[in-house]
């Protein structure tokens, strides 16, 4: 049996490598993936929370947040397409719009 | 011919809604009384269809021509909420019905007061009917007139080319007036009235500046407005008053125990009646707020009659009728009278002063504006006199009294929707006969030619037979010449004025003595409008091109001069008087029998006993305002401006009586007295709209002009100030905003960093 203390630490690591990936990359897709890394992070801590208190909701946000996660991605993914057909790039820096 | 099947063809609408409306309500089962809710609710609805529908089909042809811009509408909804209201009554006299309070038709709002012991209470807001002999008698005027009128207005408005593709307006407002002024009959509570009350006095602003494009025509919608708006705030105090010393404001509660088991005095009750009096003191144009009146008649002529006759006015005298059973609450004896002589001061002066107004005002309706408001202060004068008997224990005299003021104002509606009609008529025909003349392109003499002014006119009694036929009948019953309209109900208000006096009221000599003063002035006023229009020779070349109306005009003069010359002295023998004084019983219809088997005997007995009293002091009063009225006024009034028609003129027989006996009296030269120094005031009105004027630039004026500088330093200061501080700052915050998602992400990283710490106050 895994301790939820290694379970909740495993989800801080990731937790932190999503962070910086979303702060130093600028390539939409990678953004997106960094993003996925920082919800799975938390769905680790779901369940380190459900096996330290022994509770079943833990495991039921987990799955579905999983779920929402597969929706989200889709949308995502979906808007890049689009911005890429409409302005050549899905590079963060050159998509500065939201000065305007 | 085939103009004329189409006309016909337009008014089987109407009359269809009307036969098929309440027939199938009847055929439902339902009572008359479970569908007066209706009379309210049809030209509710009609309202906004009229406007919607005519806003979007402005000049097609259906609508234009067919529906006539929305007046066959209106007039189908006046036509259906005419035959529910006589439905009504007729239900009401056949079954006697304790009508009363009709209960709650629908829970409007509920909300909790606290009490003065702390605790706290439910009160609820709704809507019924209240339903007796007087908001009967107001409805059924209200309705009949409304309808009349529209049916003139569909005449008058639609043959005029100015208001072209703007008349489903006229018709939408009218209907919301009628709808506002039946809603203020029937309501249950003070708040309801309250509620229609500012309805109708919304229309009557939108109505009066109707030709908006006119600035006098702006100016007196405005007027109206805001002198009414000062009474109707005065009255709103009273209802607050009231409702604090009642807790309701239903009239079942208030009429049920006026003393509210004991605890109110009749002294408490003094302020809340004053107040809510000076508000129909406002509503319906008496000194010192009168001053709107005669401007209003700036509106089309069709608006002059429905604000002068059927409704607005009469929402006033309707509201002080209410207040009469207050009055006779035994234990208030005495307690109220001081109230009930102020009403009565209010109405003498009033009747006295727009009387000798009227003596020189030379525009047609505003004769008749200034008649409306000295008749209404005759019907104020009578509900002064019967709250004071009724205050004071005289309970007999005091139901007549009140009787006799409310058939004064059917009496007045009915004579003076008509003659409203026939000056319109009048000017309608005289502005056209100019335009014929002198056509349209002539544009400097047009100004100078006023259609209303009656020194263009003289003469027109052998070119308009129906109208100066109908003129002379309302005249007479505004005179009170005998056996006809006024004269069965004003002989009862000025002798009961007297006999107040007699009773022990001594205040009241000064009102009684003016309204006796104004019978024969009224005769006077009223007798020359008709001579100066109808009689004598013509005074200008226009009268030459006037014609007949069209049949959409002369119809409804027809009826009303019908319905004037008989049912004064119909109704005075079904005793009437009696019917109105008493609402909770049903004394009329026994009275209504008697007439049937012995008429003769009742008709001597009305005579005898309802208008000449039995006290030999008051039969002298009586026969006095019958001589001045009858006799002096008419007589000076032919010296100064009657006059034989033109050579080879005709009049109708029913008129020519009337000239002959005006040319025959001989000629009084009277221009000397009308350049005297007392006619120059009384063109000005007495100076009292000057007077206004000058309070208003003396007090008001210089109090907005503080208020607009703080407002605009002071108020605008601090938000101009906010404006400026957020610009500045705003200047520094934009140098963040790089517009790169990974910058507001680490932004917004950091932000909620801090916000963790100060929770968990790491920080």
């Amino acid at each position: 049996m895994i301790e939820p203390t290694w379970v909740a630490g495993l989800g801080a690591f990731l937790f932190c490598i999503g962070l910086v990936g979303v702060f130093t990359r600028k390539n939409a897709i990678i953004v997106l993936m960094c993003i996925e890394i920082m919800l799975n992070a938390v769905n680790l801590n779901f369940v380190a929370g459900a096996m330290h208190y022994n509770n079943i909701d833990g495991w039921v946000f987990t799955s579905v947040a999983i779920a929402i996660a597969a929706a989200e991605v889709a949308v995502g993914l979906a808007i890049f397409l689009a911005l890429y057909s409409k302005r050549g790039t899905i590079s963060l820096d050159e998509v500065t719009l939201l000065k305007h | 011919m085939g103009e004329h099947s189409k006309a016909e063809w337009n008014l089987l609408l109407p009359v269809l809604a009307m036969i098929s409306f309440p027939g199938i309500r009847m055929a439902m089962g339902f009572e008359a009384i479970e569908s007066a809710f209706l009379i309210v609710a049809v030209p509710l609805f009609i309202f906004p269809a009229i406007l919607i529908i005519g806003q979007m089909n402005k000049g097609e042809d259906w609508w234009k021509n067919q529906l006539k811009e929305g007046g066959i509408v209106a007039l189908a909804g006046l036509m259906i909420t005419l035959a529910l209201t006589v439905w009504l009554i007729i239900e009401f006299l056949v079954h006697h019905a304790e009508y009363g309070a009709q209960g709650t038709i629908l829970d409007w709002i509920h909300f909790e007061v606290l009490e003065a012991n702390g605790e706290w209470a439910t009160s609820t807001l709704s809507f019924g009917l209240w339903i007796d002999s007087v908001s009967l008698t107001v409805l059924f005027v209200a309705a009949f007139l409304c309808f009349l009128i529209c049916w003139f207005a569909i005449g008058y408005m639609t043959t005029d080319h100015q208001n072209e593709d703007r008349n489903h307006r006229f018709f939408a407002e009218f209907i919301l007036f009628s709808m506002g002024m039946f809603g203020m009959v029937l309501a249950d509570s003070f708040l309801w009235l309250f509620i229609f009350w500012e309805i109708m006095g919304l229309c009557s602003y939108l109505l009066i500046g109707f030709y908006w494009e006119k600035p006098s025509a702006a100016a007196a919608a405005k007027k109206a407005f805001l002198t009414t708006r000062v009474g109707d705030v005065f009255l709103m105090v009273g209802l607050f008053m009231l409702y604090d010393l009642y807790h309701s404001l239903e009239f079942a509660v208030i009429f049920g125990d006026p003393t509210l088991g004991g605890t109110i005095q009749g002294a408490d009750l003094q302020w809340p009646l004053i107040m809510m009096f000076i508000g129909c003191v406002g509503k319906s144009a008496q000194f010192p707020l009168h001053v709107w009146l005669p401007d209003a008649m700036e509106g089309p002529t069709p608006v002059s009659a429905l604000i002068h006759a059927a409704t607005m006015v009469n929402a006033g005298l309707y509201l002080v009728a209410r207040m009469f059973p207050i009055f006779s609450e035994a234990s208030f004896e005495g307690a109220l009278s001081d109230v009930a002589m102020l009403i009565a001061w209010v109405g003498g002066i009033t009747a006295f002063m727009a009387a000798f107004i009227a003596f020189v005002a030379n525009d047609i309706k505003r004769v008749l504006a200034y008649s409306t408001m000295s008749q209404l202060a005759y019907i104020f004068t009578g509900l002064g006199a019967a709250c004071w008997l009724a205050n004071e224990g005289y309970e007999k005299y005091a139901l007549f009294a009140f009787g006799a003021a409310l058939f004064h104002l059917f009496n007045h509606a009915m004579a003076k929707a008509m003659l409203f009609m026939s000056s319109g008529s009048v000017i309608h025909e005289m502005h056209h006969a100019h335009e014929h003349a002198h056509g349209d392109g002539d544009e400097g003499d047009h100004h100078h030619f006023d259609p209303q002014d009656m020194r263009n006119m003289g003469g027109l009694a052998s070119k308009m037979p129906v109208t100066s036929t109908a003129m002379m009948l309302g005249s007479m019953s505004i005179i009170g010449i005998p056996l006809i309209g006024g004269f069965w109900s004003k002989e009862g208000i000025v002798g009961q004025a007297w006999n107040v006096y007699l009773k022990g009221g001594e205040m009241i000599l000064f009102p009684a003595i003016l309204v006796l003063a104004t019978a024969g002035m009224t005769g006077f006023y009223m007798s020359r409008m008709w001579f100066m229009t109808f009689a004598g020779k013509p005074k200008s070349d226009v009268v030459e091109h006037v014609h007949e109306e069209t049949q959409w005009i002369k119809t409804p003069l027809i009826t009303l001069s019908i319905v004037t010359a008989f049912s004064g002295f119909l109704l005075a023998c079904g005793h009437f008087v009696y019917w109105l004084s008493d609402p909770a019983s049903s004394k009329g219809s026994h009275f209504m029998t008697d007439l049937l088997k012995h008429p003769v005997d009742a008709i001597l007995y009305e005579l005898e006993h309802a208008f000449l009293p039995e006290d030999n002091t008051l039969k002298i009063v009586g026969w006095t305002a019958i001589l001045l009225s009858a006799g002096l006024g008419p007589f000076i009034a032919a010296r100064m401006h009657g006059g034989h028609l033109a050579e080879g003129e005709r009049a109708t027989p029913l008129t020519s009586w009337l000239i002959r006996y005006s040319g025959s009296v001989g000629h009084t030269e009277v221009g000397e007295l009308a350049e005297g120094g007392f006619a120059i005031a009384l063109h000005n009105r007495l100076y009292i709209d000057d007077a206004y004027e000058w309070l208003i630039s003396k007090t008001l004026l210089p109090l907005a002009k503080i208020s607009a500088w703080i407002d605009k330093n002071w108020v605008d200061g601090i938000i101009k100030g906010i404006e400026r501080g957020s610009q500045w700052m705003s200047t520094y915050v934009r140098q963040y905003t790089s517009g790169r998602a990974s910058d507001y992400l680490l932004m917004t990283a950091i932000g909620m960093l801090i916000f963790v710490g100060v929770l968990w106050g790491v920080i």
